[in-house]
């Protein structure tokens, strides 16, 4: 099988988050960067894949230089190779991101059998370029997965119902398909030394697209209005317990 | 004739044995154990000639140091006896005529006899704990053995004197010259006198066959494994090198996988083992029913390189014609979990109590660490809740995953100076780490010590954001890759802002900052916060008013105490605000707290470390538990809330600042 | 003359109802629709019946929940009209081009944005406002203009849920264990706290990294998004990644030994310590409480 996966660079935000006096971005000075995590959960499934079944993996990334970190993490566990498509870390809205997506895969030739992505980005969450990347591309698509697994010629999708009955519903996907994974479909590997450093020199093709005029332009970031309430301390330690239930009594939980 | 060829027989055996030790040696990994010579002649006269290790504990200690020294007055006798199995009438020249010779032969015989009888007291009457694991068997061989040549030696003096033999007086051997009324001058006293040389002789000579490959083998490699121990800094681990330009991707040391890695000091060390079981003794793991042993981990290694030694020898041979350097690749057992269980190797808290209490200085942390090295950094295989940790020092800078944006929170309103890029440092960088920057009860420590600062008029700053975690809490689970890419960062912090003196709270940082960070371009003077403070007050900057209501024992950290001799200045603290008393297993006796080897981020199986302290510590009526350390005082004060105790944990600078030393 | 069309997942889905609200700041016709329950949920199929619908009533807005299928649906309308689209919006402000406010970050931050199409697409954030059941909800089967491409991706069969008990996403009490739990056995006196309200057991994500609970459990943005009447938050030290799943708590109880950790901002109770002493008295008082 071969497999793309996209993946985005986002900050650790931490215990808050502090804007830039532009509000045009995050502050993320003393900030570390990881892949976002339904993408890796996606890098670490395309991993499995093709040592169950064979083929390549690829990871691609559209974000500034220092993304490079993000693609070489990814095939420190085990990707086989990158494309970074490199821009100057300003913003690009889903439609531009998912054209150049779109652009890059037809430009590398291959034929992959599936486009694995995470549902949402973990920053900008617009829950759609992997979507407008499988019209672009005539191909199937089918969101929020949390199972993959290789069923004849096609695959068998599960995704968790958020509405009664509880359960799993399941997709049969024909492939090539483009497929978006939530975080929870697996847990990935700890990378090892030697993978680090074999990472470091797997290809990595680069290239530098034009962004379009976004059509979901972003005006300002700003942080949602902090409710002015104050937690009423109960107490300290145990303590504190008779309060505690006084209040579950009063909301009815009791 | 006879002794000739028996000579040649056992000199043979001997040899080829060696030969293959030292073959084996000689493949393992490299590492730089020479330098500082005059430390290592003081290390031999002390603790092999000495014995003061041994002396650590005085009864066993005593017993075996007469049978070493004994057996060092006594070697030349080898020769002697040699020849008197061959000539009845000869001896050695000159010393085979000295009295007094032969009189330190009658004394030191008998008190090897003594040691013998003493040890053999001590495990089959006395039978303690440390032995559980070890091979008795073999030892009750190599005493016999001792005991024999000791006995015979003694019986053939005898003899000696009763044929009349001897040219000198009596006098000169009285335990002999005791001995020798159980014999009359007769022809069975003549046979005797053959036989009790050649049955010393031959016992010697068999001895000497069956010595390399025993655990007696450490009379010879002991000597060399004090030799080549750590000179200083023993808290520093020895680094990995990654981007060694000559050696290929694939040869790379990533620690210890197979017996084929060990460096030759740790095959040397496994040489060297006599199975004592003092590490076992103090070790805090095996203590609260773990399943780490120090001294099995040594024994199951040692079998492990004999088992694989020739595959190991053979391979180095084939492939670089003998010149020194790792075996080629060769299909071996994985020392983990075949020689180790797994859960030894996660057991370790790196205390040192182990080392420390070593007699020939084996130096199991090296062993221990090399094998989680190897354990993560390959097959990123260790305890699942350690990975939070990993990917957030890797990720966030820190242990605790928090942004570094809020490290400095902490100090708000405390008018701390944070050093911003491109200003020069002050007269001293406060070090602060991630534990005091982080967790609300090792917060205090900080802010304690800034407020102590501040009023004695310290020129200081801290890093802020900019201080990422040192990096020891990576390094001690085994991932050197990580820490060497934070050592370089901070170094390379460090070194722009022109720091040349650090204060550091926490001992783990204390001993990375001053002991690790030099590997890598990083020297600084580096104090213990408690260090500066002890200064202060003995200077008259800082006056705390002294309580004697307040009871106060204080808890050494392994990091301070055990691994860099910091002892007296957080005492003088303690003692300048209360009235200290001291715990039974204090100053460099000290039992670990718990969090050591990156534990402060695992589960603990098995009982409670933390809780075996608290309780020592409640025993000592103290109202107050003294720490230095933030790991120490999480774990110690966890330990408080489970075992019930009615102790307050606080470290020395917070009791400093409540003594008024800050107002 | 704006007209709106609402998808519903269904007339009486919650989150679906908020969508119905929140479509008349757009002012205007507003038309509400579901798909047949019978239909086997294909979100492609499903977009192309909107589509259809749309341009048959002169929508000028398409407006979808923040659910998971509203997401999605409204992604596949937007693919197929080529026309942006706005997840998670908190509001909007018609106009040329029109500006919403919209969740980032599962809604620890806010992005202001111009809509550069028509029509309007937009999916809404979940609890921005309060529902008021939707009157006249056309329930509509999939529409013939829906190709065999369309369809190719659909539910083929539902596999009922494995584990018993309250489900975290419905639950009213969720009670959440942290680093601060210590160990997977720590977890014992979360789990029992929640049995005694009759509550569901999460946890951050530290949690699951750890491997003391399965990622079902984890309460986070990239995890489950609850909504109970209280979530009593134990030893959990309040990352923003997390706070973003719990935002629907109507109540936060945070139980902490760091008086200055950032889940006091967020929380409505606070006690001050350690959760392996304040959650067993909890316990025992509600025990207590009701004479057992």
């Amino acid at each position: 099988m071969n497999i793309l996966v996209c993946v985005k660079r986002v900050p650790l935000t931490g215990g808050k988050i502090t804007l830039t006096e532009d509000e045009q971005a995050i502050q993320t000075r003393h900030l570390g960067f990881t892949v976002s995590p339904h993408e890796e959960c996606a890098a670490e499934e395309a991993i499995r894949l093709v040592e169950a079944h064979g083929g390549e993996s690829v990871v691609l990334t559209l974000g500034p230089a220092e993304a490079e970190e993000q693609l070489r993490d990814m095939m420190a566990i085990g990707i086989d190779r990158g494309i970074h498509l490199v821009t100057d870390g300003g913003e690009w809205d889903p439609q531009a991101t998912a054209a150049a997506i779109v652009d890059a895969v037809r430009a590398d030739g291959t034929q992959f059998d599936l486009l694995l992505f995470g549902n949402e980005s973990a920053d900008a969450g617009n829950y759609q370029v992997a979507v407008r990347v499988a019209y672009a591309l005539g191909l199937p698509v089918v969101n929020g997965i949390k199972g993959i697994s290789v069923d004849g010629a096609g695959l068998r999708c599960e995704r968790e119902r958020t509405s009664h009955p509880p359960g799993r519903d399941v997709y049969a996907v024909p492939m090539p398909a483009v497929v978006t994974v939530l975080e929870g479909i697996n847990l990935p590997r700890y990378p090892s030394v030697p993978g680090r450093m074999r990472a470091k020199r797997k290809p990595l093709a680069a290239a530098e697209p034009a962004r379009a005029q976004p059509r979901l332009e972003m005006v300002r970031l700003k942080l949602p209005a902090s409710s002015s309430k104050q937690a009423e301390v109960l107490g300290h330690g145990a303590d504190a317990a008779p309060r505690v239930v006084e209040i579950l009594s009063e909301i009815g939980v009791m | 004739m006879i002794l000739a060829a028996a000579l040649a027989a056992s000199g043979w055996l001997f040899a080829v044995r060696v030969r293959f030790l030292v073959a084996l040696l000689r493949s393992g990994a490299p590492v730089t154990r020479s330098g500082d010579v005059p430390v290592r002649a003081e290390h031999e006269a002390t603790i092999v000639l000495g014995q003061r290790k041994l002396l650590q504990r005085l009864g066993p200690g005593l017993l075996h140091a007469l049978i070493f020294w004994g057996f060092i007055v006594l070697a030349p006798t080898i020769l002697i006896a040699m020849i008197g199995a061959v000539s009845k009438h000869a001896t050695l020249p000159w010393l085979g005529h000295q009295g007094w010779y032969a009189f330190l032969v009658d004394i030191f015989a008998t008190l090897v006899l003594i040691g013998v009888a003493g040890a053999f007291w001590i495990r089959k009457v006395q039978r303690p704990e440390r032995f559980k694991g070890s091979h008795l068997g073999e030892a009750d061989l190599i005493l016999a053995l001792i005991a024999t040549i000791a006995l015979s030696l003694l019986l053939w003096h005898a003899t000696r004197i009763a044929l009349g033999l001897n040219e000198y007086p009596a006098s000169s051997m009285p335990v002999s010259d005791a001995l020798s009324h159980l014999f009359g001058h007769d022809g069975v006293t003549r046979v005797l006198e053959r036989a009790f040389v050649w049955v010393h002789v031959l016992t010697i000579l068999g001895f000497l066959a069956y010595l390399p490959r025993s655990k007696h083998l450490h009379i010879a490699s002991a000597a060399f494994n004090v030799w080549f121990g750590r000179t200083r800094a023993r808290g520093r681990l020895e680094p990995l090198r990654f981007d060694d330009p000559d050696i290929p991707e694939e040869d790379i040391r990533f620690g210890a996988g197979t017996a084929a890695d060990l460096t030759w000091k740790q095959m040397l060390d496994t040489f060297t083992c006599t199975e004592c079981g003092r590490c076992q003794d103090v070790c805090p793991a095996f203590a609260t029913g773990k399943v780490l042993s120090p001294k099995l981990l040594i024994m199951g290694l040692r079998d492990q390189v004999f088992a694989d030694g020739g595959a190991i020898v053979q391979a180095r041979a084939g492939s670089d014609g003998g010149t020194g350097g790792p075996a080629g690749p060769i299909d071996l057992t994985s020392l983990v979990p075949t020689a180790v269980p797994e859960e030894s190797v996660w057991d370790c808290v790196t205390c040192g109590a182990c080392v420390q209490a070593c007699p020939v200085s084996i130096e199991h942390i090296d062993h221990i660490v090399d094998l989680r090295r190897h354990l993560v950094m390959v097959e990123s295989s260790f305890p699942s809740e350690a990975e939070p940790m990993l990917r957030d020092v890797e990720r966030s800078s820190n242990p605790w995953g928090k942004a570094q944006s809020e490290r400095a929170d902490w100090a708000d309103g405390l008018g701390v100076r944070i050093l911003e890029p491109g200003e020069t440092a002050p007269e001293y960088l406060y070090w602060v780490g991630c534990a005091s920057s982080f967790d609300e009860r090792a917060r205090t420590t900080a802010e304690s010590t800034v407020k102590l600062l501040q009023k004695a008029g310290v020129d200081f700053a801290i890093l802020g954001a900019r201080e990422a975690c040192t990096g020891d809490p990576a390094r001690r689970i085994g991932n050197e890759y990580v820490f060497q890419a934070f050592a370089e960062q901070n170094v390379e912090t460090l070194n722009e802002a022109g720091v040349t003196k650090i204060i550091a709270n926490c001992p783990h940082c204390f001993n990375t900052l001053g002991n690790e960070y030099g590997d890598f371009g990083g020297d600084y003077e580096v104090i213990h916060h408690t260090e500066l403070l002890s200064q202060l007050v003995r200077d008259g900057r800082l006056t705390p008013r002294r309580s004697e209501s307040l009871s106060v024992t204080y808890h050494d950290s392994c990091y301070l105490a055990r691994h860099n001799d910091v002892l007296a200045a957080p005492r003088d603290l303690v003692g300048a605000v209360g009235e200290p008393v001291e715990m039974a297993r204090s100053g460099k006796q000290t039992f670990c707290c718990g969090a050591g080897g990156a534990h402060m981020w695992m589960e603990e199986r098995a009982g409670a470390i933390n809780e075996n302290r608290v309780r020592e510590a409640a025993e000592t009526g103290a109202d107050t538990l003294a720490v230095a350390c933030p790991y120490c005082t999480v774990m110690l004060d966890d330990g408080v809330q489970s075992a019930g105790a009615q102790l307050r944990v606080a470290d020395v600078a917070t009791l400093l600042v409540e003594a008024g030393a800050a107002d | 003359m704006s007209a709106t069309l609402v998808f519903m997942e269904s007339a009486d889905d919650e989150l679906s109802q908020q969508a119905v609200t929140f479509a008349g700041q757009l002012g205007g016709e507003m038309s509400a629709v579901a798909i047949d329950a019978g239909e086997a949920y294909a979100p492609a199929a499903w977009a192309q019946t909107l589509v259809e619908l749309a341009q048959e009533r002169g929508a000028t807005a398409v407006v979808g929940p923040g659910t998971d299928r509203g997401n999605e649906v409204l992604a596949h309308v937007a693919a197929k009209l080529d026309q942006p689209m706005s997840a998670n919006c908190m509001n909007v402000t018609p106009g040329e081009p029109a500006t919403v406010t919209r969740m980032r970050w599962g809604g620890s931050l806010l992005e202001e944005a111009r809509v550069h199409g028509a029509p309007l697409l937009l999916t809404v954030a979940p609890h921005a406002v309060a529902a008021t059941p939707a009157a006249d909800v056309q329930v509509m089967a999939v529409s013939g203009s829906a190709s065999d491409a369309d369809r190719v991706v659909r539910v083929s069969e539902t596999v009922p849920a494995s584990t018993a008990g309250v489900s975290l996403a419905d639950a009213d009490v969720v009670v959440s264990g942290g680093r601060g739990v210590g160990s997977s056995e720590g977890f014992s006196v979360i789990e029992e706290l929640a049995a005694l309200l009759g509550g569901a057991v999460g946890c951050s994500r530290a949690v699951t990294s750890a491997g003391w609970r399965p990622h079902s459990d984890q309460v986070g943005q990239t995890g489950t998004k609850i909504s109970p009447e209280i979530y009593i938050a134990c030893g959990i030290s309040g990352a923003t990644q997390h706070m973003a799943g719990c935002k629907g708590a109507k109540r936060l109880l945070a139980i902490n030994p760091d008086g200055e950790a950032s889940i006091f901002a967020s929380a409505d109770y606070a006690v001050i310590g350690d959760l392996h002493e304040v959650v067993p008295a909890i316990s025992a008082e509600i025990r207590k409480a009701r004479g057992t």
